[in-house]
């Protein structure tokens, strides 16, 4: 399955495709891409990815489509 | 065409004559509506040389091509003229409830010439405009000025009002125009403009409908857009106390990546832009002590007091502009402070919270509010009386003003009520208020004694609350024609828009070294040049800037426009015409005399002297090449700003400066 997946720039891109999209086997889940993304053990305790947009466990399986985004520090006024 | 009413409104003031005008389509084609049309209009009607503050120059009032057509975030608008405050040309940007206001009387902008011989408003609905009496007005603050036009023009709707207060009244330099009680065009003088054309307010209560090519196609998307931003929602856990530690992993990151700019979203519905309170004292985003300090000078037991969730507890109901899914808005109860004065006020943007907090060492947070609404009520504009209260007391601290010169002010870093005597007297030009009323640039002539070392402006113009030493491309950004603008762009807006995806020519983003963002590069400028296109494209759209920085992804411009239009453009196209309405905004300043040259930041904004504390120790930008490199790829004289023969004929602007 394919989902695409909004980085940080503490991830590794290596896995992910030209269009933003990373490929993983069926029954994969949010740790797979934690795991593939290279995610640092101390970045893990203080930033979340949300899937659609939800926070939710790193067990959760995800579907073909998903989007997995990291929350990263935007400002304007 | 579709998505415009095709014509605008011209009010002449010295002569009452009031006239609709057709706007031919390939005025459209080639500016889109908004600013655009605003940029094309003005250059070709005000003469070079104009007084900002005499007859011949026009005060615009434009919505966007995709305001009022069931599209999401478009509902902005914005006020355009020749700036007095800068010389040159002159926006303002607004949200409120105005800009479908102004489509449902059916024009697609108001301009104003001329000078009334007595106060006036105009009154506009479906059947025509009339300029009132506005006497009883005059003299009246935003607020209550738009109160008693909406009970007396009031019909079956309530209209919709842009009104001055006392500081457009009394031709403050930086005076902006209010609607909805407090949502103010704030930049650029235009305050003063409507205050000299003795303009009090523009009432509008129309009721038409915008045509538009795709109504099925706009309504599919918009709920696109609408499931996305309801379903973007910051975990619970997720807490103020938290944005000065994600400002210090910011500002410890050795790189950087394209961003997901619905993440904006889920923040901005939550809290707003005041999350930058705290999270820009650890980045260095903030500019403190009137930009020469850090967060040494402001350390973290004053800035946590205006920590986003101690903004949050005021705020009794979300505020959405018209049109708007994610409401970065809030009306926040205020009637404990200083006697219950107000009852009630907007919830202060970030920009003001830094310009009366950080940039004048004030941890005063309920004061704050209070400015807040102060300042909206008179109608100035918050960042630059912050920067100019800031380079008062810098003054003071240094004994070139003293307390005979203050009427008895003792003007203190930090000192709360100092702040508040000086901004009433600044209202109402009393004393030392005169002094300072037009902006830090005027009042260092003012003063002498070598005060412009404290004056800090770009072009005229005091800069936005945000440090481009953090972010280097919006220290490009504040060089645009109206300088000291931060809601252009930035590298992090950058990288959260995609526009590679959809432009050919606009550098794809997927991680670097935030050190590039330092080195003068044509990757850099490239950058720079699509942000600033397709903000043009976003302010002639009527679109929030919020909404830009969700990206094409989540909110595409390039797709709502040929949804409107029902034109097949590509983002190129677009992309184009966005550099066209940028360029006719240069060439409106070269056709005043303004020196593109002078809106290069300099001094403290660039870093000269640099900080010696804060995340930004150190760094001096080296500016000036990485504005001549982006002159260079937009097509303009990479050493006067001055666009080429070869633009001007791309984007056939032969018959309009001629
Ligand atoms: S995001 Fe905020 S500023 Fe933009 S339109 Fe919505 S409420 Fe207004």
């Amino acid at each position: 399955m394919r989902i695409r997946v909004y980085a940080a720039s503490f991830c590794s891109f290596e896995n992910i495709d030209r269009d933003g999209y990373m490929v993983l086997p069926d029954g994969a889940v949010l740790d797979d891409v934690y795991k593939r993304l290279q995610v640092p053990w101390l970045y893990r305790r203080i930033v979340f990815a949300t899937v659609n947009y939800k926070k939710v466990s790193l067990k959760t399986r995800l579907q073909d489509g998903d989007v997995v985004s990291f929350l990263s520090a935007l400002g304007g006024g | 065409m579709k998505g415009t009413m095709g014509k605008v409104l011209r009010v002449d003031l010295t002569t009452g004559d009031i006239r609709q005008e057709d706007i031919p389509d390939e005025v459209y084609e080639n500016y889109l509506s908004g600013v655009g049309l605003g940029a094309h209009y003005l250059y070709k009607h005000i003469p070079a040389g104009a007084d900002p503050m005499g007859p011949e120059n026009i005060l615009g009032i434009v919505s966007g091509v995709l305001t009022n057509t069931g599209s999401l975030v478009t509902g902005r608008w914005m006020a355009v003229c020749k700036s007095p405050l800068t010389g040159g040309w002159g926006d303002a940007n607004c949200g409120g409830t105005l800009a479908p206001a102004i489509k449902q009387c059916g024009v697609d902008a108001i301009f104003f010439t001329g000078i009334s011989p007595k106060p006036v408003y105009l009154y506009m609905d479906s059947a025509g405009a009339e300029l009132r009496d506005a006497a009883h007005v005059w003299g009246k603050d935003a607020v209550e000025a738009e109160e008693i036009l909406q009970q007396e023009c009031k019909t079956k709707k309530t209209p919709k009002v842009a009104v001055i207060g006392q500081a457009g009244e009394n031709k403050s330099l930086i005076s902006g125009i209010v609607n909805d009680a407090g949502r103010i065009s704030a930049r650029s003088g235009v305050g003063a403009v409507m205050g000299s054309k003795r303009l009090k307010a523009v009432v509008l209560q129309g009721s038409g409908k915008t045509e538009i090519a795709d109504g099925d196609g706009m309504k599919a998307y918009s709920k696109e857009v609408a499931t996305k931003v309801k379903n973007a929602n910051l975990p619970k856990f997720f807490k103020g106390f938290l944005f000065p530690y994600l400002g210090l992993l910011m500002s410890k990151q050795k790189k950087v990546s394209a961003m997901d700019g619905m993440l904006a979203a889920m923040i901005n519905k939550k809290y707003g832009t005041c999350v930058v309170n705290t999270m820009g004292m650890t980045n260095g985003d903030c500019p403190v002590k009137n930009w020469q300090g850090s967060v040494v000078d402001f350390k973290k037991k004053q800035y946590k007091k205006l920590n986003p969730d101690n903004v949050l507890a005021r705020e009794t109901r979300k505020y959405h502009c018209s049109s708007c899914v994610i409401g970065c808005g809030g009306i926040c109860d205020i009637s404990d402070i200083k006697g219950g004065k107000y009852a009630h006020t907007h919830k202060p943007e970030y920009e003001t919270c830094s310009s009366f907090g950080c940039l004048s060492l004030n941890d005063d947070l309920d004061a704050i509010f209070y400015i807040n609404e102060m300042l909206n009520r008179a109608g100035m504009d918050t960042i630059s009386a912050g920067n100019t209260v800031a380079f008062a007391i810098e003054c003071f601290e240094n004994g070139i003003l003293t307390e005979a010169d203050t009427g008895g002010i003792r003007l203190k870093w930090g000192d709360a009520d100092a702040i508040i005597a000086l901004l009433e007297k600044m209202i109402t030009r009393e004393g030392i208020g005169d002094v300072l009323a037009d902006g830090v640039k005027v009042a260092s002539q003012r003063i002498g004694k070598n005060t412009e070392q404290f004056a800090v402006h770009v072009g005229g113009q005091e800069p936005g609350m945000h440090n481009p030493k953090l972010d280097p491309l919006l220290g490009i950004h504040f060089s645009d024609p109206t300088p000291g603008r931060h809601t252009i762009g930035g590298a992090i807006y950058y990288n959260s828009m995609h526009l590679w995806k959809e432009v050919s020519w606009a550098p794809e983003v997927t991680k670097y070294p935030k050190a590039e963002e330092y080195i003068p590069s044509d990757r850099e400028a490239l950058k720079s040049i699509a942000g600033t296109a397709y903000k043009m494209l976003t302010d002639s759209a009527g679109g929030c800037f919020f909404a830009m920085i969700l990206g094409v992804d989540h909110w595409n411009l390039f797709k709502m426009l040929n949804m409107a239009t029902g034109w097949d453009l590509s983002a190129d196209e677009y992309m184009k015409i966005g550099t066209r309405i940028q360029t006719v905004r240069q060439l409106f300043n070269i056709k005043h005399g303004v020196d593109p040259r002078d809106s290069i930041p300099t001094g403290r904004v660039k870093g000269d002297p640099p900080l010696t504390g804060g995340a930004l120790k150190g760094i001096t930008l080296d500016i000036e090449e990485m504005v001549r490199l982006t002159w260079k790829n937009f097509g303009w004289n990479e050493n006067t700003g001055v666009p080429e023969d070869k633009l001007i004929n791309d984007l056939q602007l032969n018959e309009l400066i001629e």
